[in-house]
């Protein structure tokens, strides 16, 4: 089927398959790799993407159901070329280690920033409880976030 | 890997039910998607599914205020219930319930109605829907019919509904005035957890301290959601204290040994859901203030 989609504002009109989900359509038809293939049943949050201004789990969106919706992945993240600040945050505290929930643990801390630009901490911990993180500790991560509300 | 998938998609009721009528072998609705992409991809044998997106119906995709009742349509998702100011006033723990379904993600995809027909038995939204006795209504092309929520639960994943229906409202009374209301789940981590237990009550006292409404359901204790009658006549007239509710307790415990029987898991069970019944008597009555329910 046809569907059409708007990825990190830019607009795809494509033909796929009708049992492909979301996180198959970003990596494997568009090459956006940055967004994880994780535990697929929507436990892990390493998928996590934004649709239509709330964090989901790609995995679980069967593609179809995302023709008209506007995503954001974390290749969107980027401003003219630099980082953004809730990236640089991450680094700054350190909140990396493998990376590989990295993307999701950023998306879903956009979706809670767009909403609500200063949040507490309980707030930031409820916003990423979805994303499981097994080696840099919950700790940076939270800090990070913290710091770009602060801002 | 999904398996092969026939897609359908339907923006209204009316093509929803022309849809499923025309495809009286079972087709799978699709809504938020968060209990169906699991299923599916754990499904062994490599047939097509059919699929019936309905989604994008917006008529079911709002909270509405009918002065005594509140009506929610099927496809509302859990976040939405969060927000409710409407929900928050009237079936507080609901909203505390949906607030506690699987993560962020999940409730931003995850929907009432879905909670309802998938009926898990730990499906958090159904013990405080039976404590409200919501009520369905389902659609097909013969027209709508309305039951009860208690009623179309048959047992762990199984429903009334038929093929060709499907669930469009949940409706129910708005608590009284001053009635307090309460919901307890017991999961081994905080998020993203399945409940063990759970706990849904609300009530309150007359103007001589005495227990004039209670309503009382536990949850992922006995394989069909109900409301424990015979432990609400029992509180009934009476001052709320701690021996009551401890006996209210046990008298809950007792009745989910009398329907499970004796399970490996009951040891565990049987103090735990009296607790729970325990606590969430005394956050409702007020009468250890200060306590941390959750």
């Amino acid at each position: 089927m046809k569907i059409e989609i708007k990825v990190n504002n830019k607009r795809y009109c494509l033909e796929i398959e009708h049992n492909l989900t979301l996180l198959d359509l970003l990596r494997d038809e568009l090459g956006l790799t940055g967004t994880k293939r994780g535990c697929e049943i929507g436990e892990c949050g390493a998928c996590t993407v934004i649709m239509n201004g709330d964090a989901v789990n790609s995995c679980l969106v069967l593609a179809p159901q995302a023709d008209g919706s506007e995503i954001f992945t974390v290749e969107g993240l980027e401003e003219n070329g630099e980082l953004s600040i809730l990236q640089k945050a991450f680094i700054e505290h350190e909140a990396v280690h493998c990376g590989f929930c990295t993307p999701g643990m950023l998306m879903s801390a956009k979706a809670l920033l767009d909403k609500n630009p200063h949040p507490t901490e309980e707030e930031i911990k409820i916003a990423i409880s979805g994303n499981l993180c097994r080696c840099t500790g919950y700790k940076q991560i939270i800090e990070a976030i913290k710091s770009v509300s602060n801002q | 890997m999904l398996p092969e998938i026939k897609y359908y998609k339907a923006n209204t009721v009316e093509e929803t039910v022309h849809i499923l009528a025309q495809n009286k072998h079972a087709i799978r609705i699709l809504a938020g998607g968060t209990d169906l992409l699991p299923e599916l991809r754990s499904e062994k044998q490599n047939r097509k599914v059919i699929i019936l997106d309905i989604s994008s119906i917006k008529l079911l995709n709002k909270i509405e205020d009918e002065g005594h009742f509140i009506r929610i349509g099927a496809l509302v998702k859990h976040s939405q219930m969060v927000e409710s100011i409407l929900l928050g006033r009237h079936a507080g723990f609901l909203t505390q319930a949906s607030s506690l379904v699987g993560s962020a993600q999940i409730r931003n995809r995850g929907t009432l109605g879905g909670n309802i027909c998938n009926a898990a038995p730990c499906a958090d939204t159904l013990p405080p829907l039976v404590a409200l006795d919501a009520e369905l209504t389902l659609e097909s092309s013969s027209g709508n019919r309305t039951e009860l929520l208690s009623g179309f639960i048959r047992g762990a994943y199984k429903t009334n509904r038929a093929n060709d229906e499907f669930l469009t409202w949940i409706r129910f009374k708005k608590l009284p005035e001053g009635c307090r209301s309460n919901f307890i789940k017991l999961g081994r981590r905080e998020a993203l957890s399945i409940a063990r237990l759970q706990v849904a009550a609300c009530g309150m006292i007359d103007s001589n301290n005495k227990i004039c409404y209670i309503r009382i359901v536990p949850g992922s204790t006995t394989p069909n959601v109900f409301r424990f009658t015979e432990v609400e006549e029992y509180l009934l007239g009476n001052e709320p204290s701690e021996r009551l509710f401890s006996k209210a307790g046990d008298m809950v415990a007792r009745k989910m040994v009398e329907i499970t029987g004796v399970r490996w898991s009951t040891e565990y069970k049987k103090p735990v859901i009296a607790a729970l019944v325990r606590r969430s008597l005394q956050a409702i009555f007020n009468l250890k203030p200060g306590v941390a329910v959750k």
